[in-house]
């Protein structure tokens, strides 16, 4: 979190020297903010581009999380807390923009087809940040055990080469698999709670 | 040596998951961590730099705008010119045309005018020729006059007397006289 804020820090303070055509530091921040500007608009539409920033940071957070696995440091999405408070956002954006945006059919569909169902309509909608936040926090902490695993059971000469591997394959691949995936189901939960057309 | 090389860590024991008030608040803390985090990079990074994008996207579309009057503009020019170009190749040939018919009929007035001036010369020629015979003929006239007037005399002389001699000589010149010269 002090990185992402420090940076964001960085990246307001040279905004001013930003040129016309971008290079090098700049070029990589206006990629990384127009791919997923791009990403979240096609997914979610530009009506809703007041919630980009919180999945910006979503999507920062947890991918700069998994990425500082790489040197040692316990990334915090393998704590169920902090990916259980980012799916409770989903939920609660979810939700009031179900409300906002569809009013009473939003409310109708927990007793659709028939109201006999609402009580599963309900877990249903209760089920999506809890597996959200499992999703994330389970593939994370697997990759943690498994490394904290391989460091506490190895022998030292073993420790230096072949973890390179492991964790290029749990915090680089498997940690940005799970940030798009985190990301883009959160958008879609809103998107179908919030979009009368879906 | 051997021992060291060989050992491992210790496994560190912690808390991996349970449901109690300690993890509420750690989900609450988490919210509101992720929240100053949001606004964070929401006020200093994604909403700046997005806003800087799209301020140069109008920038650039605004020129791209204004590069394409300009060039509607050339070709509206491109095409006034060659319109122009196309009415003055026209304009050249009825100018040659109006010129060739503007020669043709000077020169006809030319060849008239020459035509007029040929024919008071050989006017005024014709005239000094016979200006010329008439006064040749009334030389030649003058001369045969006294010729004639000579030899009379000389016949008279020998022929008749004084009187009749006169006469003669008055009937010849006024017969003379008399005479057409052409």
């Amino acid at each position: 979190m002090f990185f992402l804020l420090l940076l964001a820090a960085v990246v307001r303070l040279r905004l001013r020297c930003f040129k016309e055509i971008p290079t090098g530091f700049q070029n990589a921040i206006e990629a990384a903010v127009e791919a997923f500007d791009n990403f979240a608009a096609r997914t979610l539409g530009e009506r809703f581009s007041y919630l980009f920033p919180w999945f910006f940071m979503a999507f920062a957070f947890i991918l700069s999380s998994s990425l500082f696995s790489i040197v040692g440091l316990r990334a915090p999405t393998a704590d169920w807390t902090t990916t259980a408070a980012l799916a409770f956002a989903t939920f609660v954006f979810m939700f009031f923009l179900g409300i906002r945006y569809r009013k009473g059919s939003y409310l109708r569909s927990f007793f659709e087809p028939h109201p006999i169902f609402f009580p599963m309509n309900l877990l249903g909608e209760l089920a999506k940040p809890v597996a959200l936040s499992f999703r994330l926090f389970g593939n994370v902490l697997s990759g943690t055990i498994i490394l904290t695993l391989y460091y506490a059971l190895t022998p030292y000469f073993v420790q230096l080469g072949p973890p390179a591997l492991l964790h290029g394959f749990f915090d680089v691949l498997f940690g940005g698999l799970q940030t798009y995936i985190f990301v883009i189901i959160s958008l879609m939960y809103i998107k179908i709670a919030a979009d009368s057309n879906w | 040596m051997q021992e060291a090389l060989f050992s491992t860590q210790a496994a560190s024991a912690g808390r991996v998951f349970a449901l109690d008030s300690q993890t509420l608040i750690g989900i609450a803390i988490q919210l509101v961590n992720a929240a100053i985090l949001a606004v964070g990079l929401g006020y200093m990074l994604y909403n700046p730099v997005k806003d800087f994008m799209r301020k140069r996207t109008e920038r650039i579309q605004a020129q791209m705008d204004e590069a394409d009057a300009a060039l509607a503009k050339a070709n509206s020019l491109i095409a006034e010119y060659d319109a122009k170009l196309k009415s003055i190749g026209d304009e050249r040939v009825k100018v040659l045309e109006a010129a060739r018919l503007e020669a043709a009929e000077e020169s006809k007035e030319i060849i008239a005018e020459a035509k007029k001036e040929a024919e008071r010369i050989r006017e005024r020629s014709l005239e000094a020729v016979a200006a010329y015979r008439r006064r040749l003929e009334e030389e030649t006239r003058l001369y045969i006059i006294e010729a004639a007037s000579l030899m009379a005399q000389q016949i008279v002389a020998q022929t008749i007397d004084d009187e009749a001699q006169t006469k003669l000589i008055e009937q010849a010149l006024a017969d003379l006289e008399d005479a057409q010269w052409h």
